[in-house]
């Protein structure tokens, strides 16, 4: 065992134990209960976050006319399915959906992380507010995509969608081949924020 | 509709020094301690303990003193460590408890 991992080990055991005095004084002093954390988490973990966008997608595979609802009026079809209130509240009322054919491929890029989608896709990457990045996506996709590990034939056209306070863009990405036999629930695994925005594709496994 | 507090307060920290590491659209916790000094600090500033963007201050000049002094060596960087940090800094300013007691409570439990 190296001297480094002794390190690690005892500072992880140290910040353990500074955490649970904080909370036990806290506990203690009527400031939170054994709740609290869960409870505000909860926000993140469960509620407002990719597993909508994932659910929203994975419907739209198998349900083709489902599909077609979606990207006609996004939050009507949205609100058909049994998801978390809130979807349709400040930044769901103004989402659109755009989808992914064999001829095209839609990218979403933004300038405020404040109009991120972020009740389907979650918390936004670390370079999506980079000013680079949204400039060259604009400019030159097709490049952009290639160094995202995203190569696309020269036939397939690149759609890009600037999402504003007004609309919020994601992507439903092609269903991947292979995958006929899964239910919507293993089909919902697939679907990653990066699909969502268009800088990745879904694939099989 | 109003915006919930949580997502105005994490949206806030996006593209600045102080935003948390994520991945897939969700926190990245590596431990248990981890999640629960982000989710103490958000109820905490929820409920009016003390102000989110005073504690992100607290954060940020922490995080701006580490890499000060570790400009060449970032392999020890954890960025819940100095978040834990500010969290304590901000309840003792806060007056919630002071240090006495946190030094107490932490002799406690990590025995």
């Amino acid at each position: 065992m190296s001297e480094r991992f002794i390190y690690c080990e005892d500072r992880e055991a140290y910040s353990t134990a500074r955490v649970r005095a904080l909370e036990a004084l806290l506990i203690k002093k009527g400031v939170i209960t054994e709740r609290t954390v869960d409870t505000v988490l909860e926000f993140f973990e469960t509620k407002m976050g990719p597993f909508n966008g994932a659910k929203i997608v994975a419907r739209a595979w198998v349900d083709p006319a489902f599909r077609e609802r979606l990207l006609a009026d996004t939050p009507k079809a949205i609100a058909e399915l049994d998801l978390p209130d809130g979807m349709a509240g400040a930044e769901g009322e103004h989402m659109r959906a755009v989808a992914n054919t064999p001829g095209v491929h839609n990218l979403i890029i933004c300038t405020l992380c404040s109009c991120y989608p972020w009740p389907v896709l979650g918390l936004p990457p670390y370079w999506y507010k980079d000013p680079t990045f949204r400039s060259r996506a604009a400019r030159e996709p097709r490049a952009v995509l290639d160094e995202f590990g995203l190569p696309l034939a020269k036939n397939i056209k690149i759609k890009v969608w600037d999402s504003s306070a007004q609309i919020r863009w994601f992507v439903v990405p092609e269903r991947p081949e292979g995958t006929d036999a899964m239910w919507e629930g293993e089909l919902e695994a697939l679907v990653t924020p990066e699909a969502m925005m268009g800088v990745a594709v879904s694939k099989a496994t | 509709m109003l915006t919930q507090f949580e997502h105005f307060a994490v949206t806030e920290m996006m593209g600045k020094s102080d935003s948390p590491p994520r991945a897939n659209g969700t926190f990245c916790f590596s431990s248990e301690w981890e999640r629960k000094s982000f989710g103490m600090a958000l109820a905490l500033a929820k409920n009016g303990y003390f102000e989110w963007d005073d504690f992100r201050d607290e954060l940020i000049a922490a995080i701006g003193n580490w890499e000060a002094d570790h400009s060449v060596d970032r392999s020890s960087w954890n960025y819940y460590d100095h978040f834990l940090s500010a969290l304590e800094m901000a309840v003792i300013k806060a007056g919630i408890v002071d240090s006495e007691e946190i030094m107490a409570a932490f002799a406690t439990c990590s025995t």
